[in-house]
């Protein structure tokens, strides 16, 4: 999964968002390292919505511009949780090995 | 006309580059996003004019759901195939004098300037039939992610074009430069493959004409 599908789904897992909400919320997430541009945002967002992984929750109409609320599917929820997992795993393991030479190096 | 609303009319103009079905859809909703991030009102920056024809490109070569990996793969190949063009044009141009100093080296000197007419008269024709190259791969990638049958036939031609052209650079006087020699090989490889995923089985499949227009043939002919 690369790390934009990745951020973006994290953006919609704690509840829906619009498309202007992910951006803002994907560049807090990344500690402002990613900034997703519009064009990459629909990208993604129509890989994902063919995919089954997310759908379209609400429509809004603020100060007379369209607002798309997107949530996760019981199918996004689970492909998260998988990667996180896996990402999970992978960080861990590069922590422990690091350890060592850690400990030595403050010792 | 104010700010925003000039603004607004040339994100309207940039979108124009999307497909019309999905502009329907999500025009609306792309345009509330992009004013949204140009909360300064400046006119969209080289990053997101360059992002939303990425996306427009992607969404109009995007194959429909359902097409096999061999026609997949060839769209891809296609698209690789137009930026190898890109690349051979820009190599070309870069390196003219090169090229023209190599065929001189080959030749007497009081034919300088026959050599310096059939250089220039090469480089100008190579320089044309690749910026019409890009169009055609372009074309063909988004033919076939159209699903059309005729544009297989047509990839196939392409390529065979591409043999007699690489045939013909092989006989030619002027030797051309190393990288390009390369970059050529990249795309007649490109259009050979492609060639050969469009018309594996899994691809006649896909593109045989369906039997709804058979039937209504058939009706037409009682």
């Amino acid at each position: 999964m690369q790390e934009a599908t990745y951020l973006i789904l994290t953006a919609l897992a704690a509840g829906s968002q619009h498309g202007y909400g992910i951006i803002a919320d994907v560049a807090e997430i990344s500690g402002g390292r990613v900034r997703l541009l519009a064009g990459t945002l629909y990208m993604a967002l129509d890989r994902l919505r063919a995919d089954g992984l997310i759908a379209v929750d609400r429509e809004e109409i603020v100060d007379s511009r369209l607002r798309r609320y997107y949530r996760l599917t019981p199918e996004g929820q689970k492909r998260l949780a998988e990667e996180a997992a896996r990402l999970h795993a992978n960080a861990a393991a590069a922590l422990r090995r690091l350890k060592p030479d850690l400990a030595g190096g403050v010792a | 006309m104010s700010k925003p609303a000039r603004l607004e009319r040339e994100y309207r103009r940039l979108l124009v580059c999307y497909p019309r079905t999905y502009r329907r859809e999500n025009e609306e909703e792309i345009l509330a996003v992009l004013l949204a991030c140009a909360q300064d009102g400046q006119r969209p920056g080289l990053a997101v004019v360059a992002d939303l024809i990425k996306g427009a490109m992607r969404m109009r070569l995007r194959p429909a759901a359902r097409t096999p990996r061999t026609v997949q793969a060839a769209v891809w190949l296609l698209c690789v195939g137009a930026a190898a063009q890109l690349a051979a044009l820009v190599i070309n141009v870069a390196t003219i004098d090169s090229v023209e100093s190599a065929a001189a080296r080959r030749y007497p000197p009081w034919a300088a300037a026959a050599v310096h007419h059939v250089v220039t008269v090469r480089m100008v024709t190579n320089r044309v039939e690749e910026a019409i190259g890009i169009g055609v791969w372009l074309l063909l990638a988004w033919a076939l992610a159209r699903r059309r049958n005729l544009a297989r036939f047509a990839v196939a031609a392409w390529f065979g074009l591409d043999c007699v052209d690489m045939f013909q650079a092989g006989r030619s006087a002027v030797v051309e430069a190393p990288l390009n020699v390369a970059v050529g090989t990249v795309i007649w490889l490109l259009a050979l493959a492609a060639s050969v995923l469009l018309f594996t089985w899994a691809s006649n499949r896909y593109y045989r004409p369906k039997p709804g227009r058979a039937l209504v043939v058939a009706d037409l002919r009682h």
